[in-house]
């Protein structure tokens, strides 16, 4: 049995007609009544006929009193509490400071938190007051936890939040209003302010928003907020990198602003901020000069007194490939060696080929009268191509070309060819009668970048070109996959009248050789090949390779390896990504603070079938500082590929470098980059956002604060509980008393009585 | 077009210093890779020529980069041999027995994979003679190759010397017709009678007379010879961009 006490009562009727029942003879009542006052309307005394119209006023009501039973009701009531939600900004900003080597946002709102708690105890009648610190999802903080444990959140997302604060109305409880606790600095939905959509947003829900502005405005921060790039490149094609540099408390000084490829300077600007929050926008405009994947990072200098110092480099990656290959040919003089190289060039879809053939020297004579208008030759343009456009071309190719006259040598081009070669571009020497030892040009300084150079007289026996162990398993050499069927294709080729006698320098990798031609008691070398600084050199020591192209086809045998050794070589020299047996890919290239570092490792044997279980051993180098920070070990499946994971590591760039063998045999060697962010989005922007604040209060009914204060406002809008709940009820009844039918008989009777005496019956 | 003719002493002159430069460089490095013109022998009077040969190599050594060795090599159609040498000459005064089913696919073989060809009727015919034969002879080889004629935009009037026209020692046609494989000209075709304009004697004497240009038109011819060999040698290299405004603007 219920013993909770009635808090409530009401009048209510206790009739068991039904309502039209009621209604019908309530109206008869008050035709009852009208009618006594309609056949007394002409009694000359007032008194009287005021008396009788009360009498029968009061009779008619006493009959509706019986017929509608009046009752009392005493009900047990409990007033249902509002929600007040407090929501809390956990995302990474909260952790800057309020001002210059001030105490965090977080701690801040905590200590907020702490002085209000009085004030919001205060309410605890009316609202069940709920803290919740949003990232964006909503999970209870106190004081205490925000002080402990750092912000973390990624990104502000101020209205997700609000929502989800409004969803829990969905119970019970009705939510009556929100504290919200925010440095404002939302990147997500109002990034741009309240506006449009968002805007609409925040009034559909119907509660006031009542925000606290936690951090002080005159900060003093750089940031490297945006970096706009596409994500890959062409090599030796010009890009631009458009980069968004904030400064706040930077007025009227002038800021380094410094584009890195993996340590070293690409490129560097300096911006004059305006005003003391300004956003200037820089473009760098560079070449790549290598295909293959980098880390770029965009960086402005940390001074002293900044709020963040995270947010003053920004890494993104870069994939650099090649649309076509860029070839330059120079030829001496024209040749049949010229002219099947030329022919396989200019009909390969994939090179671009620009070429200068010394077709005529000043000892030729022409015997024409005007050298203008009789000969279609054009100056050689030796500036041009060796200096100004050298660096768009991916590949350089000397055909016997060699002169020590002045018109025609090089020799001033010489540096800029062999800085060409060690900045990652590959050139190629073809022998001749002109270089390498023969005729009188000397170009010592090029020569640096060769893996072969001149030792003696040039041969001209025919002889038959013999592929070395290396020049077996080389992609420039290999014709077939297996060394018996590149031994096979290589086998077939004609004798070739005459070589260059060369010898290999230290580091050089000989991949064909004479076969009787010797040279410091070795095999002299035909082609041969060596990486020089970050480009490739190859050296093919005759001019007579053409007879692998054109004299192969004598026996009526058509032979391509020609065709494929050309081929193979220009891909080895750009490095194209297809040659090498172990492909590594970052996954992602580019990652956020605090994610792990994923890496793809796809193995092939040296015949480019899929190394299965094979050994992959991957290290995370970092670029800053040329070491490894972790080491990864995997075995590949079926397809060769094996996917491994690095915890996360600090922020930077790294380098993916890995290695992997099957048994004894080594795969090859692989590697790409990976950039490390120091800040997310969320960091990038130290910014307090206060209008933003004012316009999430301004369109909920809300009213804005701001930080720090002590105690809980007293004017925060709040909407009142509105509902009230029944809870037992009971019936007591008034008409059932004898006192009343007295009344009603007493008054029917008085009437009756008086209507007699002043003759109306 | 002004033109200089050559006297015969200096031709005598320009030939004795050309033999040790000659000889010396021929043997220094891989002979083979210089131009050497190979000469097509056949049925017919396949060697009325050969002193043209010599004088047109003669001449592309002295006006030229290009490194050549002078005396043709005649071959039969059907050696191998014609693979060591991509520019073969085949002419003769008047027609040719048809060629043997080895000849044919031997020729087929060697202008497929990259040489070059210059038929040069040395009778001057049209219809008869060499025209007839060398029409008949190279349907069989290249069936799927028409002799079109060779338009005046075409690269070889440009490869060295700028010209507008192309004749021999007669001007049957004013231009060469070609027979090409792909982008290439495989074949290209005079019946003007191209190495008879290009002709010497033992002493130095030119051949035959040039008609109707006279010495005029015998450097043309010689001019024609050079272009010729130097896009047997380097395709069209003039047709790359970077000749072309400087070719347009002379050419105005």
């Amino acid at each position: 049995m219920d013993t909770t006490p009635f808090n409530a009562w009401k009048l209510v009727s206790l009739s068991p007609l039904p309502v039209w029942a009621l209604v019908l003879l309530g109206v008869g009542v008050a035709l009852g009544v009208g009618l006594a006052a309609w056949g007394v309307r002409r009694e000359p005394a007032r008194a009287r006929r005021w008396s009788l119209w009360g009498l029968r006023l009061g009779a008619g009501l006493a009959a509706l009193f019986f017929l509608l039973e009046p009752g009392i009701r005493n009900l047990q009531v409990a007033r249902m509490k509002n929600r007040l939600a407090v929501l809390v900004d956990r995302s990474a900003s909260m952790n800057f400071p309020v001002e210059p080597g001030g105490v965090t946002r977080s701690a801040e709102a905590a200590a907020f938190l702490e002085s209000a708690a009085p004030g919001l105890s205060a309410l605890q009648d009316r609202y069940a007051v709920e803290v919740y610190g949003f990232d964006p999802e909503l999970a209870p903080v106190t004081a205490e936890s925000l002080t402990k444990e750092p912000a973390r959140a990624g990104t502000s997302d101020l209205l997700s939040a609000l929502r989800s604060a409004g969803a829990g109305a969905q119970g019970a409880k009705k939510l009556g209003g929100v504290l919200l606790l925010s440095d404002g600095a939302d990147n997500v939905e109002l990034a741009n302010g309240a506006v449009g959509r968002a805007r609409a947003a925040l009034a559909d829900l119907g509660v006031p928003v009542s925000t606290f502005v936690v951090g002080q405005e005159a900060l003093k921060d750089l940031a490297v907020e945006r970096v706009k790039v596409d994500d890959f490149a062409f090599v030796r094609n010009s890009l631009t990198v458009e980069v968004e540099v904030h400064g706040r408390g930077f007025s009227g000084q002038d800021v380094p602003v410094v584009l890195k490829q993996e340590g070293k300077v690409v490129a560097s600007k300096s911006v004059r901020f305006e005003s003391s929050d300004d956003v200037k926008p820089i473009g760098f405009t560079f070449t790549p000069d290598q295909t293959g994947r980098f880390v770029y990072t965009v960086s402005v200098p940390v001074y002293p007194d900044e709020a963040v110092g995270d947010n003053n480099t920004r890494s993104f990656v870069l994939k650099v490939i090649r649309d076509r290959v860029r070839v330059l040919l120079v030829v001496g003089k024209p040749s049949w060696d010229e002219r099947f190289l030329r022919g396989l060039l200019r009909q390969d879809a994939n090179v671009d080929m620009v070429s200068f053939y010394i077709l005529r020297t000043m000892s030729d004579d022409p015997g024409v009268v005007s050298q203008e208008r009789e000969l279609s030759l054009i100056p050689f343009p030796m500036e041009e191509i060796f200096d100004t456009k050298l660096d768009t071309f991916d590949v350089v190719i000397f055909q016997n070309f060699g002169y020590s006259d002045s018109s025609l040598s090089i020799a001033q081009y010489e540096r800029n060819l062999e800085r060409y070669v060690h900045n990652g571009g590959a050139m190629v020497m073809i022998g001749g009668d002109s270089v390498l030892g023969e005729g009188r040009a000397n170009m010592p300084t090029l020569y640096e970048a060769l893996p072969l150079e001149g030792a003696g007289p040039a041969n001209v026996d025919s002889f038959k070109a013999r592929l070395t162990p290396e020049g077996m398993r080389h992609p420039v050499t290999a014709m077939a996959s297996g060394g018996t069927s590149t031994e096979a294709a290589w086998a077939e080729l004609p004798a070739i009248p005459g070589a260059n006698l060369t010898r290999a320098k230290p580091g050089a990798t000989v991949l064909m050789d004479h076969p009787f031609l010797t040279s410091d008691g070795k095999n002299a070398p035909l082609v041969a090949v060596w990486d020089y600084g970050r480009g490739r050199a190859m050296v093919l020591a005759t001019d007579a390779s053409w007879y692998w192209a054109f004299t192969a086809h004598k026996e009526g045998s058509p032979s391509r390896t020609y065709d494929r050794f050309w081929g193979n070589a220009l891909r080895w020299l750009v490095r194209d990504p297809d040659l090498t047996t172990l492909n590594v890919t970052a996954d992602p290239p580019s990652v956020e603070p605090g994610r792990p570092v994923g890496v793809v490792v796809a193995s092939r044997t040296s015949d480019y079938q899929p190394a299965q279980d094979a050994q992959v051993r991957v290290e995370l180098v970092s670029v800053d500082t040329q070491k490894p920070v972790a080491v990864q070990t995997g075995q590949t499946g079926p397809d060769g590929v094996v996917r491994l994971e690095f915890p996360p590591p600090a922020p930077g760039p790294y380098k993916l470098v890995a290695t992997a063998k099957k048994g004894e045999t080594d795969l090859g060697r692989g590697e790409d980059a990976v950039a490390v962010r120091a800040v997310g989005p969320e960091l990038s922007d130290a910014s307090v956002r206060p209008e933003l604040m004012e316009q999430i209060a301004k369109y909920t009914g809300g009213k804005t604060y701001r930080l720090p204060m002590s105690g809980l406002p007293d004017d925060v809008p709040l909407l009142d509980p509105p509902v009230v709940e029944v809870g037992r009820a009971k019936d007591k009844p008034l008409w059932d008393r004898w006192y009343y039918l007295v009344a009603l008989v007493g008054l029917l009777g008085a009437e009756w009585f008086l209507r007699r005496r002043f003759g109306y019956v | 077009m002004p033109v200089r003719p050559l006297s015969r002493r200096h031709l005598l002159f320009g030939s004795a210093a050309l033999v040790p430069l000659l000889a010396g460089r021929a043997s220094a490095f891989g002979e083979k890779s210089r131009f050497i013109p190979a000469v097509a022998r056949h049925g017919g009077r396949w060697d009325a020529r050969l002193s043209g040969l010599r004088r047109i190599s003669w001449e592309v050594q002295r006006r030229t980069s290009v490194e050549v060795l002078p005396d043709a090599r005649p071959f039969a159609l059907s050696s191998p041999e014609i693979f060591e040498y991509p520019f073969l000459y085949l002419g003769a005064d008047g027609g040719f027995p048809p060629f043997s089913t080895a000849e044919v696919e031997n020729l087929r073989r060697y202008l497929t994979f990259g040489g070059f060809l210059l038929a040069d009727a040395n009778d001057g015919s049209d219809g008869d003679g060499f025209d007839a034969s060398f029409r008949r002879e190279i349907a069989r080889v290249l069936p799927r190759s028409p002799l079109t004629p060779v338009p005046s935009t075409h690269v070889v009037f440009k490869s060295f010397f700028l010209l507008d026209s192309a004749p021999g020692r007669v001007l049957n046609k004013p231009q060469l017709e070609a027979a090409s494989v792909g982008k290439r000209a495989a074949v290209m075709y005079s019946q003007n009678d191209l190495a008879g304009a290009w002709s010497r004697g033992e002493l130095g004497d030119y051949e035959f007379d040039v008609t109707p240009g006279g010495e005029p038109q015998r450097e043309l011819a010689v001019r024609l010879g050079i272009n010729l060999c130097m896009y047997a040698l380097c395709l069209d290299y003039k047709d790359d961009a970077v000749h072309l405004p400087l070719i347009l603007n002379k050419r105005r």
